[in-house]
């Protein structure tokens, strides 16, 4: 009996052992397989460069100047008066159609967190590389450099639309979840000053073949426009000159070259996916009537010159009994496609740039010659405006044709220069002058009370 | 580590040497004399039954054999009792060997086994809040979801389905909401095997079918496989699951075979199910009459081309009901069950199949499959030291669905729309006119889902007193589901062809293993037992997710084929760990039989945390008095068949948030940039966080009247979530919508919950049996340190509930505008969120319960249940179109405001291109007026059944029955039905019939 209690007692001892031997490591992980620590993306360049190929996937697909549907070329095209909307009435983008735009509209709320989020990617990849002991000096310039640029691009996105809003240059939640907002020009000045950065750290940087990442003349085309919108004019003429004479670039003589991925007048394009249409080709084409989604406005159609190129070569059409409507053609390939890719920037923009700004410091000469590059590639006549008024509107009207449905120039030109009012009153029942500026999402105000109040009229 | 290592064997030295001295110390008491005997039931010998000698302290507990002795005088009588058995007294006389049969007595309630998991307790003697569901209340219920059965029958349990579909999920919560933003969800113990009830759905996928996507796991268990089902609710019962108890614990045990003849039952039933209730909308005059002034008052003389159902594009004399044409068919539900079970003395076996088939509602067809298998096998060696129990349950579901519910599209038709298809037999677009719901269709979800749950249960009884326990199992679900995109879903003038179809999938595989071994210990003294437990648990489980998006196929026919596809987007590839590891114990005292006190603790580590953070410590103490015992209260009052008073308080806690979320990462984003694959920052990070606590008070008192007819169950409890564990949102300017962190805030969830059970009537030929749940829940922000500072700012007040919807007040509609006006609550002189949103209501139930009847007439058994629930909810109006623009509207909606000086409860009616109008709707939405009073009664189970009289003791039995779902509403709710998120199916109605065979 004895022996057996033993041996028992062996059992239990040895039970016991095995339940509390149990290593207080068990509930220890291994680093999980599919990421990567913040640390260890930055020790090399080519995990880096994953972190960047996010970001331009990211403004590609989803984020703001994407050619989708929810995207500024659209919906701003819509907001000004490039065009109709055909889709499901009371939807998201009709409400910028009809100039009713809510709080809570998602579109609105994409537009802000889309941006803002890569905004944090820049700052992660800013802080990342400058804390990075591997990254060799020239990659952690031309990361750096970059990563400003992107920056400074989301930035100049949000406060052309929203107005003040905060400028974010930290990745730590507990300021950025804080943050107020600050005026529209001290936001452009931090904009600048990191252009500016950018400018100098890209300077040695070479750029890539298909100009699929932003190099140094990107950055200072950007440069350019922010100057122009804040009509510091000299600016403005300095840094177009330095894309246009500096930049290797040239514009061309066919309208029909521009918008392929190898046109010469390009400064920055984003890559579709492999072998993919691009998104403003998917989103604009159409080729029944009357059209499912947007079209657009006769207005348009009827502005253009006769024999301009722009009007034959950039605009489709469908016609369905008596009726025609209008796309946008600038992108052409449905479907498989090898040969466009999405602009971004690219240098006529920059001419008429030049142009307004040499038409705003009195040199009519050489606002007429830079306007007339764009139209003598478009087929057209020189122009025949002489005086700075004239000018500033040939220019404006130049604009609205080479520049319509990419990325909200048209919105943008109409509210920078005060005719938002004029000409959208008559053809906009919802127009109300508040309408300059956007509201800020209702979420965002919910979250954080320190971005109240909300824009005038929401 | 080493020394800890020796701190342990020296433990566990000590622990083994008390062991083995204490079994030959017993009473040294004078003797008269000694008495033998085995005792035993109808399969054999018993051990472990409790012999005393009455009105002394003396006892012991029978042995392996069943053999005891013990020393008595010849005037004593011996008192043996033992669970689930009716206890016997027996005079000594002359005897010297006293060999006793003990008989099951499974109908006193005093002698009910309840099931708390680790160990088992008499539900007379239980110190904690456990609520039970037995087979019969459960089984040949037509759902595919044991969750489903449960609706109403426990209180303080609360489950609101989210949509009609078959598969799809349950908000479960056992008292409350105590987590602001961690889950809600209880633990799921299924046959002692945690199962992780996350749904591994991708929203992507499955999110426009079924809400966010969550497809129910618990559906792979088969309702008819289900023995009981066991909810533990407060700290005594689930501290002992420590982190992960705070939010309660549901036992699910399966069946097991019988030993004795071999048992085959057959059961099938046959039935259909259809949506319940539905709202009445506009037709086709008093919406046109709507849209025609919404144009009117929008200054439009000439209506504009965009204006297809009024400007003549569209016939005015149409008229369509659209919830008939999209969700108003009839489901089929077919179920088909057959078992077999028996066994010999020692080896039991029970194997059980089932097969259950839904169509849906829609008009197209889909339907839900499933297919499941239970096989168990008991087995106990001869000397009945030695115990195995394996058990395995597989399961198969697949799920044919649409790719969007049809539900959603119901309100924005008007009801003129043009016909679904053309003459031709094709989708109607109306020449690009018409968004056609049917297109839609075009579109599949699919999704497969196959889960095997297998575990072994090993017991050793060493000593009489001593009994090893070792507890092993495996889970393993893989989910396969897709959701088609083919072009052909958009109107042909868009020019797509099948290279812009697309295909969203996503394949997840979960594997779970989990060992426990433990030890049981009991001991007798004189006026006194104890019981102890000790355990640990291992657990580890990962899971494997693949989604993947691709684009553009030569031809649609070849769609699920991704090496097909142009493109092919790894969407997500994630593989996460889990590791989990306790240590807990449990000491139970029980003196006179009266005073019960039960300690129970768990220490528990767990690798959703941070190194430092990953350990804590969670107990609980409980007590139980049986007052009816007391000789004072047995002669004061004759009438209490039982009397019990039990408290609990203890500490649990709460880990339900991702894995890995205190590192800073990097992930893949799986999209392609110019030939590189994108890395983003996975979330913004915080690496100091910790569990969520969970302090739970709990007190209780059990009364049974008239020898148990009447029992009733008067419960309150307290419990408060603190160290909140929060994904607190942050604004967009953060570059993301959260970060986890803990919050000092503390949640408060108290409540008071009766349940009452009464046999009305006991006769031969009648039987009728009532009971009554009721539950009052009360849920509160206690504290929140810098609420104002906050980003919950505007979502919660402390001292008003987590459910609380801050609103705009609507005053009412302008007479000279007509527009709707708000309370202007910062005198701002114009209305904007958040701060003119301050009017707070709650939605969360104020009061709910169920009161269910069972009677039984010779051969005749009927049963129904009536499910209430009294609280606030959101109606139509969220959601919902401005009246006047295109989009239906509820026909009650009259009384429009039409000219300056209208007295009206409606604003004007706008066509969409009034601005103060909109932003009024707008706000409207987000107003009082959007909330109404969702209280509901439901008859929410009925069955009635025949049992045809058996001829001769064997032969078959046969049982024909007829079983309804949600039959009757009962409710003031303007719009569907109460219980129906927006847009996605509303409960459905079924009636079912079946017949059940036992040979």
């Amino acid at each position: 009996m004895i022996s057996i209690t033993i041996y028992r007692s062996k059992i239990v001892m040895f039970f016991l052992l095995f339940v509390t031997i149990g290593c207080d490591e068990f509930t220890a992980v291994d680093f999980p397989e599919m990421e990567l620590t913040g640390v260890a993306v930055f020790e090399d360049s080519a995990t880096v460069d994953a972190a960047f190929a996010s970001i331009y996937s990211k403004l590609r697909d989803d984020v703001l100047v994407t050619g989708k549907a929810h995207g500024i070329n659209t919906l701003l095209g819509l907001y000004a008066d490039e065009c109709d909307y055909y889709g499901v009435p009371g939807e998201n983008s009709d409400q910028f159609y009809r100039h009713v735009v809510l709080p809570s509209n998602w579109d609105i709320a994409a537009l802000w967190n889309g941006a803002y989020n890569l905004i944090y990617a820049a700052n992660s990849i800013i802080e990342g590389v400058t804390n990075s002991g591997k990254l060799s000096e020239s990659e952690k310039e031309r990361f750096l450099g970059e990563a400003l640029f992107v920056r400074a691009y989301m930035h100049y996105y949000l406060v052309s639309l929203f107005g003040d809003i905060p400028y974010i240059k930290t990745t730590d939640y507990t300021v950025n979840s804080k943050v107020s907002r600050m005026p529209e020009g001290e936001v452009f000045a931090l904009l600048i000053q990191d252009l500016q950065e950018a400018e100098v750290l890209l300077m040695s940087a070479n750029p890539r073949i298909e100009k699929t990442r932003p190099a140094v003349i990107a950055v200072r085309a950007l440069m350019a426009r922010a100057y122009l919108y804040n009509e510091a004019y000299a600016l403005a003429r300095e840094y177009s000159t330095k894309v246009i004479e500096n930049g290797g670039l040239d514009i061309g003589n066919s309208v029909a070259e521009v918008f392929n991925k190898s046109s010469t007048s390009t400064i920055w394009q984003l890559k579709p996916e492999q072998g993919s249409h691009t998104w403003e080709a998917f989103t604009f084409i159409f080729v029944s009537a009357p059209p499912p989604f947007v079209a657009l406005t006769s207005n348009l159609i009827d502005s253009f010159e006769v024999g301009d190129a722009r009007r034959e070569n950039w605009i489709g059409e469908v016609s369905s009994g008596d009726d025609v409507y209008y796309y946008p053609n600038k992108y052409k390939q449905v479907g498989s496609n090898n040969t466009e890719y999405s602009i971004l920037l690219r240098l006529a923009e920059q001419y008429l740039i030049r142009a307004e700004a040499s038409a705003h410091l009195g040199d009519n000469t050489a606002a007429v010659r830079d306007l007339n590059v764009v139209r003598l590639r478009a087929g057209l006549a020189p122009t025949e405006a002489t005086s700075r008024a004239e000018l500033l509107e040939a220019i404006a009207i130049e604009r609205r044709h080479e520049l319509f449905t990419e990325q909200g120039h048209r919105w943008f030109d109409l509210k920078r220069t005060g005719m938002a009012n004029i000409v959208l009153a008559p053809v906009k029942p919802g127009w109300r002058d508040t309408d300059v500026l956007l509201p800020l999402p209702e979420a965002e105000l919910l979250l954080n009370k320190n971005l109240e109040p909300q824009n005038p009229g929401y | 580590m080493k020394n800890n290592f020796r701190q342990k064997l020296l433990l566990a030295s000590i622990f083994v040497f008390l062991l083995s001295i204490n079994s030959p110390l017993f009473s040294q008491e004078q003797v008269l004399k000694t008495i033998r005997g085995t005792l035993s039931d109808a399969e054999g010998a018993l051990s472990g039954v409790n012999v005393i000698v009455k009105n002394t302290s003396r006892g012991v507990i029978s042995d392996m054999e069943g053999k005891y002795s013990i020393a008595v005088k010849s005037t004593d009588s011996v008192v043996f009792s033992y669970i689930g058995y009716k206890t016997q007294t027996l005079g000594v006389g002359n005897r010297s060997v006293l060999n006793v049969i003990m008989i099951p007595d499974a109908t006193a309630l005093d002698q009910v086994v309840i099931n708390a998991g680790y160990y088992k307790v008499l539900d007379a003697e239980r110190t904690g809040s456990i609520s039970s569901i037995d087979a019969d209340e459960i089984e040949n219920r037509p759902v595919s979801n044991p969750l489903a059965a449960m609706q109403g029958r426990v209180a303080g349990v609360h489950i609101t389905p989210q949509t009609g579909l078959a598969g799809g999920g349950y908000e479960v919560q056992i008292r409350g909401q105590n987590s602001i933003a961690a889950g809600n969800d209880p633990l799921y113990i299924i046959d002692g095997i945690p199962y992780d009830s996350r749904s591994m759905g991708f929203a992507n996928v499955g999110a426009t079918t079924i809400p966010g996507g969550r497809i129910s796991v618990l559906s792979l268990i088969n309702t008819s496989d289900i023995e009981s089902i066991e909810i533990l609710k407060d700290a005594d019962a689930t501290a002992i699951y420590g982190s992960r108890g705070a939010n309660g614990v549901i036992l699910i045990t399966t069946k097991k075979g019988v030993a004795g003849r071999t048992a085959v039952t057959l059961n099938t039933y046959t039935g259909v199910a259809r949506v319940a209730r539905t709202m009445d909308y506009m037709k086709t005059d008093q919406y046109l009459a709507m849209r025609r002034a919404g144009y009117l008052n929008d200054g439009f003389t000439e209506l504009p081309v965009d204006a297809y159902d009024i400007n003549g594009t569209w016939d005015p004399n149409r008229y369509t009901d659209w919830q008939k044409e999209l969700i108003g068919g009839t489901a089929y539900i077919n179920d088909l069950q057959g078992s077999v079970s028996g066994g010999s003395k020692r080896t039991s076996f029970l194997l059980s199949g089932n097969y259950h088939k839904e169509t849906t509602v829609y008009p197209k067809d889909f339907e839900y499959e499933k297919i499941s298998v239970l096989g168990n096998l008991s087995h106990r060696s001869d000397d009945e030291r030695f115990q195995v129990n394996f058990s395995s349950n597989y399961a198969s579901e697949a799920n044919d669905l649409p790719g969007v519910d049809l539900s959603q599209f119901i309100r924005f038709l008007p009801p003129n729309a043009p016909a679904l298809y053309d003459a031709d037999g094709n989708i109607n677009f109306e020449n690009s006119t018409f968004a056609n719901p049917l297109a839609e269709l075009e579109g599949k979800y699919f999704t497969n889902r196959r889960n095997l749950i297998a575990n072994t249960r090993l017991s050793y009884q060493l000593f009489s007193r001593l009994k090893l326990l070792a507890n092993a199992g495996y889970t393993t679900t893989i989910l396969e589901e897709s959701r088609t995109n083919p072009h052909t879903k958009y109107d042909p003038a868009i020019g797509l062809t099948s290279s812009s179809s697309s295909i969203y999938t996503n394949d997840a595989k979960r594997e779970s293993w989990i060992f426990e071994p433990q030890l049981n210990y009991e001991y007798l003294f004189k006026n006194s037992s104890i019981a102890v437990l000790l355990g640990a648990s291992y657990q580890k489980q990962t899971d494997k997710i693949v989604s993947h998006y691709a684009r553009g196929f030569a031809s649609n026919s070849v769609i699920y084929n991704l090496a097909a596809a142009n493109s092919l987007l790894v969407q997500r590839d994630r593989k996460e760990a889990y590791k989990y590891q306790a240590y807990f114990g449990r000491i139970n005292y029980k003196l006179f039989e009266r005073y019960i006190f039960n300690l129970t603790g768990r220490r528990d580590g767990s690798s959703r945390f941070g190194p430092g953070n990953r350990y804590a410590n969670f107990w609980a103490i409980g007590g139980a008095w049986l007052f009816g015992e007391e000789t004072g209260v047995k002669n004061a009052l004759p009438f209490l068949s039982f009397g019990k008073l039990r408290v609990g308080y203890g500490v649990t806690g709460n880990d339900q948030i991702g894995d890995y979320q205190y590192l800073e990462t990097y992930s893949t984003t799986g999209s392609i940039y110019d030939g590189l694959s994108g890395l983003e920052p996975s979330r913004i990070y915080n690496a100091d966080f910790g569990w969520e606590t969970n302090r739970k008070l709990n007190a209780a008192l059990e009364l049974g009247f008239i020898r148990n007819r009447i029992n009733f169950t008067f419960e309150y409890f307290r419990n408060r979530s603190s160290n909140q564990l929060v994904g607190n949102p942050l604004p967009g300017t953060t570059g993301f919508s959260n970060v986890q962190s803990n919050l000092d805030a503390v949640v408060e969830n108290s409540g008071i919950e009766v349940t009452l059970h009464t046999e009305n009537f006991r006769g031969d030929n009648f039987r009728w049996e009532t009971a009554i749940n009721l539950s009052i829940p009360k849920n509160r922000l206690v504290a929140f340190p810098n609420l104002e500072g906050s980003t919950y700012a505007n979502q919660y007040v402390i001292g008003e509930p987590l459910g609380i919807k801050k609103l705009y007040h609507l005053i009412g509609v302008n007479p000279e505008t007509g527009i709707y006006e708000f309370e202007d609550y910062n005198g701002d002189g114009k209305i904007s969120a958040p701060d003119d949103r301050q009017y707070t209501v709650s939605v969360m139930p104020e009061v709910y319960g169920g009161i269910s009847n069972n009677l039984f007439y010779k051969n005749w058994e009927l049963n129904f249940l009536f499910q209430f629930t009294k609280r606030q909810g959101y109606n139509y109006v969220l959601g919902s179109a401005a009246p006047g623009q295109m989009g239906n509207q509820p026909a009650f909606l009259t009384g429009e405001w039409q000219q300056p000086g209208d007295e009206a409860e409606m604003q004007q009616f706008t066509a969409g291109y009034n601005p103060e109008a909109l932003i009024a709707f707008s706000q409207y939405m987000f107003s009082n007026a959007s909330i109404t009073d969702a209280s509901f009664v439901r008859l929410r189970d009925a069955s009635l059944s025949y049992t045809l009289p058996k001829k001769g003791t064997t032969g078959t039995a046969c049982k024909i029955y007829l079983q309804g779902q949600n039959l009757l509403v009962f409710t003031k709710f303007k719009g569907g039905d109460p219980e129906q998120l927006t847009g996605f199916l509303p409960p459905l109605r079924k009636v079912t019939m079946g017949i059940q065979l036992s040979i």
